[in-house]
């Protein structure tokens, strides 16, 4: 095998160089526009994520950054071609491993500080980001509680308080923590709102807990980012943050039934009915004047006493337009969003 | 070749002319060894999920462990699985002193004995199954049958190796192979008294105290 | 007990109907069209050189460890290219869905592929890449090399050696028959529970995912006892724990790992299973079952297995790099103890898989810790190889290139993992194409050594060298393609793209996603100049090539003639140095050859290893499509065979002296693709 020339070098050093480059230029060319969600968080808890992301990415480049550059410079300097100093038989320095050991323990132990600090901040069940600061006595406002429950494949959002519900529509008011109790009658799914709310999982038969609240008003998709079946990618919902009395006004229309489309009342008999899988495509929102107390919780205690609402096989394996009755709904539907 | 480049140097230090003395039977050994690790995962698995759902919200309203299970029963088991290890053992000392019959002998002891504690487990889960408490009627159950009933297979499996053991040790007596075989089929049987043995410990005793 | 299905069975083929088989999918006609050219044109031209067979008693009954590697690859390799297949789609899916306006064919309402077809895709793609195609090659990899670098004549175990390829190429086969005959799993790569469950995944397609598994998984763990058995008890004499070669570390330090997590795979899929077959409650999420169980145990085999993977890549980048800076690694000691560092913390990460699922701030942050301490050791390697580089004399053969690549891409992936192990960023791109990025980025660099490895060992193996100038051009290409895709990728995870998403809801998202489809279209290129690399390294080959083509390997493995004999060393090495060729060469010893042979003996083939491959094939199908007395047959059939070999007398046969000196001097007359010479007719020849 003859040794590659040092113009075969050269190229292949530039090709190397040129296209990472290139690559990072992407990131923030592209990263002007808003929506580049996880760079412009609308909420204290997604602002402390990406404040712990730039934290974390930053002390990470300590160590990444200069063995880049190193890696770089000795695939520069000593190519065969070079004639740069040889040396076939050094293979250890005791300085040289204490460094490399002790450079990225270093780095993880920092690490490890944060992580412990993060966590506590951005803890889903319990964020401290989201108290108030200690000292300050604002007459807090009763945490806005709503409880989540995903089917195959919508989001029923429940207010207890306010007796009302949506499907694929949450309504939250501006600054209010919004604490909300998760279960899922069908398979995981996993709540998520880019912007304001860290992704948690929502899983049959158990409860889990998210909370967030909003800086200013504004509408943001959220969704399921766990996979959950073949009606996954319309489980989006929007999550629209508005004023106090927005809120109030809101919350006031859907009771009176103006909100449309208006399902009426939410018993559990009529959740039980919409529970069976239904693809929404266009992820359409649909609003409860009432909801009787307790769904939430007979929804859980039934996923746990083994009800489920299966998938018919059609939705699974062969969702062509003429193999099932499910589908007929489908082909309706086929081509609306387009 | 460029011979003449060759230093004097002693043509043993590059190369090793003795036939390779890599020993057979302690390769298989090991081999062994490194397969019941794999199966120690396996128990071990089976025993963590029997850790997580032997909870009262896995009962499902269904029995828990202290309703299905008895010591004594289990201490029958026990009973037949420890003779027939030792029944196994005294076929391994028939072994070393050469003797077909007694290696015969020892190992048919120790498979009807292996059958015994089998027979006695199949007769638990039918009278469970026959209540209604089969691997299906709950969380619970089914780690309880399915981790029993791994180590029954691998009961099972070791009886049937007996029996290969038996012919061949009639046919053949005892070539290499053979011998590697008794003692790993050993080492297999040994290993499934001692899964016993925790099995005993987790389920039986510590269901029922 | 056994469970309610949907649709129908028979007691003669169980689930299986016409309908199983998607002869009206436009999609997968064409696909089967593909297999069957590509089929028919290997095996027309075998049928005309009437080579079945030399198929049948050269490589398909073989024992020999280099053959079963060589097949262990070319398995891995075609599945390579199934998944690459499947990735093409994907993409081109993603980048045709987006937003509301898109447009839509065939059957899909948006896109060209429906919803239940996307999910199979992407699963089998992700199966397939870990499982069916890295896993193999790696474990290919291993068995050609690790027998030369430790001077042993084969593995400890050949037969089983056989039966673990043939178990693992038969569960490849399934992934592969799943195509045409029913549905592949739509549950992911990892099997999302109770999304396997039989209410939401009633068809056949989680079955195919479990078997296929299991029965690879089983060749998979026999592989490492194998292994381990190999490095424990073959080595050569002088061959001292210290002076093993990395990559044989690395080997060792894997097949531990993959020893120990496979049985918990397997019992975790064996209970999904249960749950599936007889109605048991392991993870179910009502009457008493736990599914966090079915993904504590899957990720506790599923985080294991990543290093799993990435050890013997470390291994290979450890062999190449010192070769092309011609000096020796840097700082072995502490890449023994960094690999066995990475191998034990392996243990202690699964969770970081979930961090989402909701656990309290104490676990999130032990495990945390627990990722981030893999950073130590991982980047200890980094700095030992770039260290090898200082003062070397680096020349860039392409091996060398996929090296240097390689270690960008685990540059990138670190980074990217280190974010990902703080449960505060894991929040915002958990379950995101951010991690998807970052997890192509650390598999990419495992396919990176495995091409720098496939290139670099290549002439050992076969006896002649890959081109390198199509070689470095099927780098650049390749690397082009993952630089377009990955970077992308991540700035889409930025932007909240979450996984396994067939429609995009954002129509901000589509230059991204139009780069990304450049990106596999480079990808499809450097499949093509793949193929031409191989057809103009055969076309133009040298096949007279010394014992080192490359010229400054050091390890054991290239002090035997290339190619490298079907007997391994005509006389077993003894090893002086941790550097056994450079020692040699620095000390004008290298050309030194022995003068005088003694006795070898060899072991003889068998057809057991395939036939009981077989079965385990009918085993799986049958089980698959509850084609009961398919299933018990194959099952009753594997035991009847172990139990037959275990009366054969297999006694090998015995190589004469005079056979190997004349082997020695006709140098290709004993490589891999020869007929062997002498071998006397089988199983009979040879006293013992």
């Amino acid at each position: 095998m003859a040794p590659v020339k040092c113009s075969h070098v050269k190229e292949h050093l530039s090709k190397w160089l040129t296209w990472p480059l290139v690559g990072l230029a992407l990131i923030p060319l592209g990263g002007c526009g808003e929506e580049f969600r996880l760079f412009y968080p609308k909420g204290p808890v997604a602002a402390a994520q990406l404040k712990y992301t730039m934290i974390d990415v930053g002390i990470m480049l300590l160590i990444i950054l200069p063995t880049t550059l190193m890696l770089c410079l000795f695939i520069w300097r000593y190519g065969k071609a070079r004639k740069a100093a040889y040396d076939p038989d050094w293979a250890h320095s005791m300085t040289i491993e204490l460094l490399i050991w002790g450079g990225p323990i270093a780095i993880v132990a920092l690490l490890a500080v944060f992580t412990y600090e993060s966590v506590i901040e951005t803890n889903p069940y319990d964020p401290t980001v989201l108290r108030a600061p200690a000292g300050t006595q604002v007459p807090a406002q009763a945490p806005l509680e709503i409880d989540v429950i995903t089917t195959d494949w919508q989001w029923f959002f429940i207010y207890p308080k306010q007796h009302i519900a949506t499907i694929d529509d949450l309504v939250v008011p501006q600054g209010r923590v919004v604490r909300l109790r998760m279960t899922s009658t069908s398979v995981t799914n996993d709540f998520f709102i880019p912007q304001l709310a860290p992704m948690i999982d929502v899983m049959p038969g158990m409860q889990t807990r998210d909370a967030f609240s909003s800086d200013g008003p504004g509408t943001f998709t959220g969704f399921s980012a766990d996979f959950s079946g073949a009606g996954f990618s319309w489980m989006q919902f929007s999550t629209r943050v508005m004023s106090g009395d927005g809120f109030s006004s809101w919350v006031a229309g859907v009771q009176a039934g103006q909100a449309q489309p208006n399902r009426g009342a939410l018993s559990y008999a009529v959740f039980q009915k919409l529970a069976h899988p239904t693809l929404n495509i266009g992820a359409k929102p649909g609003y409860f004047a009432s909801v009787d107390t307790g769904v939430f919780n007979r929804a859980v205690t039934d996923a746990l006493n083994g009800l489920t609402y299966p998938v018919p096989a059609d939705l699974t394996e062969k969702m062509a337009p003429d193999s099932g009755p499910s589908n007929q709904r489908r082909s309706s539907e086929n081509g609306k969003g387009s | 070749m460029a011979i003449h480049q060759r230093p004097a140097t002693p043509d043993s230090v590059l190369w090793q002319h003795e036939a390779e003395a890599h020993d057979d039977i302690a390769t298989r050994t090991l081999g062994f060894w490194l397969y019941m690790m794999s199966d120690a995962l396996i128990f071990a698995a089976l025993f963590a999920a029997y850790g997580v759902l032997d909870q009262t919200t896995n009962l499902a309203g269904g029995p828990g462990a202290h309703q299905i299970v008895h010591p004594l029963a289990g201490f029958w088991q026990t009973l037949a699985v420890m003779t027939s290890v030792f029944a196994y053992s005294l076929a391994s000392v028939a072994m070393k002193m050469r003797s077909q019959p007694g290696v015969i002998l020892y190992i048919t002891i120790a498979l009807v004995l292996g059958l015994v504690f089998i027979g006695l487990e199949l007769g638990d889960f039918a009278r469970l199954i026959a209540l209604g408490d089969g691997p299906d009627r709950s969380g619970f159950l089914s780690i309880y049958f399915v981790l029993i009933g791994t180590h029954g297979l691998h009961m099972a499996f070791g009886i049937l190796w007996m029996l290969v053991m038996i012919v061949q040790v009639a046919r053949s007596g005892f070539t290499p192979s053979i011998v590697a075989r008794l003692l790993n089929l050993r080492m297999f049987w040994q290993f499934q008294a001692s899964v016993w043995v925790c099995v005993y410990a987790f389920v039986y005793l510590r269901g029922a105290f | 007990m056994p469970v309610h299905l949907q649709g129908p069975w028979s007691f003669l083929f169980g689930r299986l109907t016409l309908h199983a088989i998607p002869y009206d999918n436009v999609i997968i006609l064409f696909a089967f069209t593909l297999a069957a050219v590509a089929g028919i044109a290997i095996v027309l031209p075998v049928l005309y050189f009437k080579k079945i067979p030399y198929l049948w008693r050269e490589w398909i009954t073989t024992v020999d460890h280099k053959k079963i590697g060589v097949m262990y690859i070319i398995v891995g390799l075609v599945m390579m290219f199934r998944g690459f297949f499947d990735g093409l789609m994907i993409r081109t899916q993603q980048v045709l869905a987006d937003g509301p306006h898109s447009p839509h064919f065939l059957d899909a309402s948006h896109g060209y592929i429906p919803p239940y077809h996307f999910d199979q895709i992407y699963s089998s793609h992700g199966t397939i890449m870990i499982l069916f195609a890295v896993t193999p090659i790696l474990t290919g990899l291993t068995n050609v090399i690790v027998p030369l670098q430790v001077g042993a004549r084969d593995m400890a175990f050949p037969y089983m050696n056989a039966l673990s390829l043939w178990l693992t190429a038969m569960g490849a086969a399934l992934v592969m028959v799943s195509l045409f005959v029913g549905d592949f799993s739509d549950a992911g790569w990892s099997g999302l529970i109770p999304l396997t469950e039989l209410p939401f995944s009633p068809g056949v397609g989680v079955d195919y995912w479990v078997w296929s598994i299991q029965i690879s998984s089983i060749g998979t763990t026999l592989n490492a006892v194998n292994m381990i058995a190999t490095i424990v008890m073959m080595r050569a004499p002088g061959m001292t724990w210290f002076r093993l070669p990395v990559f044989t570390w690395t080997t060792l330090s894997t097949n531990i790992i993959g020893l120990t997590a496979f049985p918990v795979l397997g019992v975790a899929l064996a209970m999904l299973s249960c749950d599936r077959y007889i109605g048991t409650h392991f993870f179910t999420a009502g009457l008493g079952g736990n599914l966090m169980l079915y993904t504590n145990l899957f990720w506790i085999w599923g985080h294991p297995e990543v290093y799993f993977l990435v050890l013997p890549a470390f291994g290979i980048f450890s062999e190449i790099i010192p070769a092309f800076s011609h000096r020796p690694l840097f700082g072995y000691t502490t890449m023994v103890a960094a690999t066995f560092a990475i191998a034990g913390i392996a243990w202690l990460v699964w969770l970081h898989h979930f961090f989402t699922m909701g656990a309290g701030p104490g676990v999130n942050t032990f495990f945390s810790v627990a990722t981030m301490l893999v950073g130590v050791p991982t980047g200890v390697k980094v700095f030992n190889w770039v260290f090898t580089m200082y003062r070397g004399r680096l020349t860039f053969e392409t091996p060398m290139l996929w090296c240097l690549g390689g270690l960008f891409m685990l540059l990138a992936g670190g980074l990217t993992g280190m974010m990902l192990a703080m449960p505060a960023i894991d929040y915002t791109v958990h379950n995101s194409v951010f991690v998807v990025a970052h997890f192509h980025c650390m598999v990419l660099l495992i396919a990176y050594a495995i091409f720098g490895a496939v290139i670099f060992w290549f002439p050992k193996v076969f006896g002649m060298q890959l081109d390198e100038r199509s070689g470095k051009l099927f780098f650049w290409t390749f690397s082009t393609g993952s630089i377009l895709v990955f970077v992308a990728m991540f700035a889409l995870g930025f932007m909240g793209e979450t996984r396994r998403l067939d429609y995009l809801y954002d129509p901000h998202m589509l230059p991204l996603l139009i780069i990304q489809e450049i990106g596999i279209g480079f990808y499809g290129l450097s499949v093509l100049i793949f193929a031409w690399m191989l057809f103009v390294s055969l076309r133009n080959r040298n096949t007279s090539l010394e014992s080192d083509p490359w010229g400054t390997s050091r390890t054991l493995e290239w002090l035997t003639r290339t190619p490298v004999p079907f007997y391994n060393f005509a006389v077993t090495p003894q090893i002086n140095a941790r550097d056994e060729l450079d020692w040699r060469r620095r000390s004008g010893l290298d050309l030194s050859h022995p003068d005088r042979f003694a006795p070898i003996h060899m072991p003889g083939n068998t057809m057991i290893p395939i036939l009981i491959g077989i079965c385990s094939f009918g085993l799986g199908f049958g089980m698959i499509w509850r084609i009961w007395w398919m299933a018990g047959g194959g099952l009753l059939a594997i035991i009847a065979l172990v139990i037959f070999r275990s009366f054969q007398h297999t006694p090998g046969y015995m190589l004469q002296p005079g056979e190997i000196a004349a082997m020695e001097r006709r140098t290709a007359a004993s490589g891999i693709i020869a007929e062997q010479p002498s071998r006397p007719p089988l199983m009979e020849a040879g006293a013992h």
